[in-house]
């Protein structure tokens, strides 16, 4: 009987060497995003005249409302959260008693925030604004810096 | 060129033999209908109103000047494909809300809605 490798040598190996690679190499990426991005028109707002009916207008529905030291306060919000990671090994530990095993995973988790205060009155009092997504991947994962 | 065929044919055989992908959504779900804010009137509506037309809210705040009752439903949609030995995952969550504003004798000063749900898409990671 003729050998299987004898006649189809390349589809046999490549199909083993698929087998084996599985489990022993493997990279993910992993994107989540909660929330829809907040529009820009928010820097048009102006403390001291803007109101709240002008705010959620053009907002729309804020994330989340709290009262904060008697004013109101209302927060859009948008989260992204990115991952990933590669792992490379050998397992050999049935056979030889050790294995070699390599990996590394990041997680990095950003936020678009804005923060509008109102007076009991309705009227804007305090905008503050954090765009995190425009911060890469990477380099704000690596970055030494403290806070970032 | 024809040499090439019969490898290329293999490996992508092996790729999607040991290749899978997978679905999900997830709903948490609150039956309330938007369109029923056409009845309420700002300064006139009252807070009864608004729970007859909406329902119960998802969460009540208390505010400066009343309380906010707070409307939310969501609509999230997850995506996985499996490649050998690369993998990607995608995850998107989108919110319908509605925020009724009332003051302290309960009449609905302002209102606001956001319509988002249904953007929660499927989809690849990049």
């Amino acid at each position: 009987m003729v050998s299987p490798f004898k006649v189809f040598p390349f589809l046999i190996y490549s199909f083993l060497v698929g087998s084996l690679i599985t489990g022993c190499v493997s990279y993910r990426v992993i994107k989540a995003v909660e929330g829809r991005s907040v529009p820009d028109i928010f820097e048009e707002f102006r403390v001291g005249t803007t109101t709240l009916q002008e705010a959620l207008e053009a907002l729309g529905a804020p994330d989340q409302v709290a009262e904060l030291e008697g004013k109101d306060v209302l927060i859009y919000r948008r989260s992204l959260l990115a991952n990933s990671g590669i792992s490379f090994g050998i397992p050999l530990t049935d056979i030889w008693g050790s294995s070699f095993d390599f990996s590394a995973y990041g997680e990095l988790v950003r936020y678009d925030l804005v923060l509008l205060s109102f007076t009991p009155d309705g009227i804007l009092s305090d905008i503050a604004s954090e765009k995190g997504s425009r911060y890469p991947y990477l380099k704000t994962l690596l970055s030494d810096k403290k806070g970032n | 060129m024809k040499r090439f065929r019969e490898p290329l044919f293999v490996l992508l055989l092996v790729f999607f033999l040991q290749s899978c992908a997978g679905w999900a959504k997830t709903k948490d779900y609150h039956p309330f209908d938007a369109s029923g804010l056409d009845k309420l009137i700002p300064g006139k509506s009252t807070a009864a109103q608004v729970t007859e037309i909406l329902g119960a809210p998802s969460e009540i705040v208390k505010l400066s000047n009343g309380n906010a009752y707070i409307y939310r439903r969501s609509l999230s949609k997850g995506t996985g494909l499996w490649l050998l030995i690369v993998s990607f995952g995608n995850y998107d969550e989108h919110y319908d809300q509605i925020v009724i504003f009332l003051d302290k004798k309960n009449i609905m000063t302002h209102f606001a809605v956001t319509l988002d749900a249904h953007k929660a898409t499927y989809g690849l990671p990049f």
